[in-house]
């Protein structure tokens, strides 16, 4: 019965949406604040209408519903509590469901945040979030509903893919739904910007920490698959170049240069049209990221069942929307004439510049990566697929010089920097780059490009020591404080720009993590028989035996391995292949033991007679790629902190 | 900035998205993998015994030999009409055994033999929909060929 309301209630959040835009429309046209009022309250209403469809599914879950075709396929009397309560989010329909959910909560919120400062731009806001509501809400309700029913009630469910049950993969698609949905509000408000036709900074400074909250959430999510595919995956790796994988790089490559080149709008009044391009695409890529997995077009671990009205449904959501924003961008991008240009090369300007060249190279690469089979095969029919050498060619020269500009970019002036200053500011950590790459040479490191990575990290992290360095010294000399309050007092004072430093401090030490586990890893496969060992760089690992035991929902095989080095015993390992109760197929279960130098990583496969088939990996540095995305969200939060002098648009 | 330092600016700009195209697209060709059958795979001619290549069909139920003490394993690979031999030393992935689809990566060699670098192993039926498995029915061919492509 509950179950009923629920699906009812999605059906009425459709009508509601479709009431904002109307009453938008109506509110635009008129100029009457009641219109916009009526609009606001559609949007409320619609979140509280996909929230009661929410827990309605939810309910379906809990009381195991199998009358539904969607919790049917993605449950069981088995699974537990924790995955039967998010397997809401475990497939296609449910997780369009979540999207549109947060959709509509953001699009609550914003109405809410923004309603008193923003007062000329809540209608467009209004109009844009109910129109993007509309799309989600009639594709659940028309092509992929989760309330669809069985013409039998099965006796038990089919049970939740293995891969899934797993805490990573249940926070995953939340954490990068909040970040794709995050965009739509700074979307709405640069739509609103040029549909209105007053574009200044105003949608810029009004979305700022959206932006930043969205990226966050983005940036999380992805690492959270990465890590995921680390230790469940059994490959030894966490990241694949996989089209899934690349369809949430790409947006979250422009968002980060979107984040970078909107505060040269707001310092410097330039770059206008091409922050509100940036925004259009960011949203966009966010879209495509949230439907290839689930058009049917790419087949992998995501890919869902597909029906080809969806991928129809999805082509033309995603042509109506880039064609209305981008045709409302050219119509007024006369309005968005830039009233300074960049003066010099050497120049604060300049490099966030080079910044975004980087980026859009590194999104336009991995576009035409993923994109390429696609085209091809609907060309020709020739199926390809573009291999990780492609992506190694061009990724690390990328990744250096946006590092570079990492150590470069906060210690350059803007408009002008005289080169005699620069170069004294510059000359401590090219001289400890230079240190850097010397030392790694000694050590042993003969590739070019692990070197310079070497070289270009401590460039940067020296340029931020010095930065925090200056800014703390300046605060001391003023008002005479001790250095650690100085610090405080500095990071306090600007949490924009230390929570900056803090996020890039993070991005050197994901990087180092990347040379190390991306250059130096060593990889081995091994038979073999109770009491064997094997050499692993300078380690011996010993398998002392197999045995089986019972979890929840499975049986497992669990290897037992001892780590050596010399005559010191270093870890235990247990690797596990797990044969769940609904699945055909065994899950691997990888044992790892990390520090902060190096990741052991064991994986036990299919036995072979007496002997058993091992993988074994020895990964430097991966440690500080989770590390560095932590701190990276601990700067982020510390930005978010810093709030703004509400100007508004009440005039 | 002067006319000649903008264009200088210009230039520079330029020169550097030359550069980087030209790494994006440059090295784009040759990383190019492509995704044959096995009835494909035997018409190639013999230029294709150095590129790197997929070929995806289902693992013929008892064709799998296993070295014993040895990660070296053989088995064919069919796709309803024809068979190839193939030859994998390693840990196969944890999906792989006879009558499931899969996909290798690797060379064809000279002899007739496809030498794997890489098994990638698919579950056929998470991709068929839903109303077929319950009917019990086998995907149609060219639809489960499709599943196994990427």
């Amino acid at each position: 019965m509950f179950v009923t309301i629920a699906h009812f209630a999605v059906v009425v959040a459709l009508s509601l949406a479709a009431i904002g835009v109307l009453a938008s429309l109506v509110a635009l046209r008129t100029g009457l604040p009641a219109w916009v009022r009526v609009g606001r309250q559609a949007v409320y209403l619609t979140f509280a209408m996909l929230t009661l469809g929410m827990a309605g599914l939810e309910y379906a879950f809990l009381s195991h519903d199998y009358s539904l075709a969607y919790v049917a396929a993605n449950s069981n009397t088995d699974l537990p509590l924790f995955y039967l309560a998010t397997a809401l989010w475990g497939g296609h329909e449910g997780s369009l469901l979540l999207w549109a959910w947060l959709l509509s909560l953001y699009a609550a919120l914003a109405a809410r945040l923004h309603w008193n400062s923003h007062a000329r731009t809540m209608p467009y806001l209004l109009l844009v979030t109910s129109a993007l509501l509309v799309g989600f809400i009639s594709m659940i309700v028309f092509l992929s509903s989760p309330f669809a029913l069985l013409p039998e009630i099965p006796v038990d469910g089919q049970g939740l893919n293995p891969l899934l049950q797993d805490p990573g993969m249940v926070f995953h698609p939340p954490f990068l739904y909040m970040g794709y949905v995050g965009f739509s509000i700074p979307f709405a408000f640069a739509m609103a910007a040029l549909f209105s036709g007053r574009v200044s900074e105003e949608w810029l400074k009004a979305t700022r920490r959206w932006t930043l909250f969205a990226w966050l959430m983005l940036t999380f999510g992805i690492v959270m698959g990465g890590y995921w595919a680390y230790y469940e995956l059994g490959w030894g790796g966490y990241w694949a170049w996989d089209p899934v994988e690349n369809a949430s790089f790409m947006p979250w490559l422009t968002a980060t240069a979107f984040l970078h080149s909107m505060m040269v709008q707001e310092a410097r009044r330039s770059f206008k049209v091409w922050n509100v391009f940036l925004i259009i695409v960011t949203f966009a890529l966010s879209l495509l990221g949230t439907f290839l997995v689930r058009s049917g077009v790419i087949s992998s671990v995501h890919s869902f069942a597909s029906d080809p009205s969806r991928g129809v449904y999805i082509l033309l959501f995603m042509g109506i929307v880039l064609a209305f924003s981008f045709g409302a961008l050219i119509a007024r991008s006369g309005k968005l004439k830039s009233e300074v240009s960049i003066d010099s090369l050497a120049s604060r300007e300049a490099t966030f510049l080079f910044n975004n060249l980087f980026f859009l190279v590194a999104a336009a690469t991995v576009f035409v990566g993923t994109l390429y089979p696609l085209f091809l095969e609907a060309l020709t029919g020739g199926k390809v697929t573009v291999g990780a050498p492609y992506y190694n060619q061009v990724f690390p020269p990328l990744m250096l010089g946006i590092v570079l500009l990492m150590g470069i970019g906060p210690l350059i002036p803007w408009r002008k920097a005289s080169v005699a200053r620069l170069k004294q500011d510059l000359l401590l950590p090219f001289g400890c780059a230079l240190l850097a790459t010397a030392a790694g040479f000694m050590l042993g490191m003969r590739e070019a490009y692990p070197l310079i990575g070497l070289g270009v990290a401590c460039f940067a992290a020296v340029a931020i020591a010095l930065n925090f360095r200056s800014a703390t010294f300046g605060v001391m000399r003023r008002d005479g404080l001790s250095w650690p309050r100085a610090l405080w007092a500095a990071a306090t004072r600007n949490k924009r720009r230390f929570g900056g430093q803090i996020v890039h401090a993070g991005v050197v030490m994901m990087m180092a993590g990347l040379i190390g586990s991306g250059a130096f890893k060593t990889e081995k496969d091994v038979l073999l028989n109770a009491g064997d060992s094997f050499s692993l760089g300078s380690y011996t690992v010993r398998f002392q035996g197999a045995q089986f035991r019972n979890g929840h929902n499975y049986d497992a095989l669990v290897g037992f391995f001892e780590v050596w080095r010399g005559t010191e015993k270093i870890a235990e390992l247990r690797p596990e292949r797990r044969n769940y109760v609904n699945a055909a197929m065994p899950t691997t279960e990888a044992a790892i033991d990390d520090t902060w130098l190096r990741d052991i990583y064991l994986t036990l496969g299919s036995a072979n007679g007496d002997a058993y088939a091992v993988k074994a990996y020895l990964n430097p540095l991966v440690k500080w790629i989770w590390t560095g995305v932590i701190v990276m969200g601990l700067g982020t939060l510390f930005a978010l902190l810093q709030g703004r002098r509400i100007k508004g648009d009440k005039a | 900035m002067t006319r000649g330092r903008k264009w200088g600016a210009i230039g520079s700009v330029v020169a550097m998205a030359a550069a980087l195209g030209y790494l994006v697209l440059g090295s784009f060709g040759d990383s190019l993998v492509y995704f044959y059958t096995p009835s494909e795979v035997v018409k190639l001619s013999a230029d294709f015994h150095d590129r790197t290549i997929r070929v995806g069909g289902m693992v013929e139920p008892g064709s799998m030999t296993v070295m014993p003490q040895s990660l070296k394993i053989g088995f064919r690979l069919s796709d309803g009409e024809t068979t190839i031999p193939v030859a994998y030393e390693g840990v196969p992935p944890d999906l792989f055994k006879d009558g499931q689809g899969a996909v290798v990566e690797g060379n064809w060699n000279s002899n007739g033999v496809f030498q794997a670098s890489f098994i990638m192993a698919k579950h056929a039926e998470d991709y068929m929909p839903i109303e077929m498995k319950r009917d019990g029915k086998a995907m149609p061919k060219e639809d489960w060929l499709k599943s196994l492509r990427n």
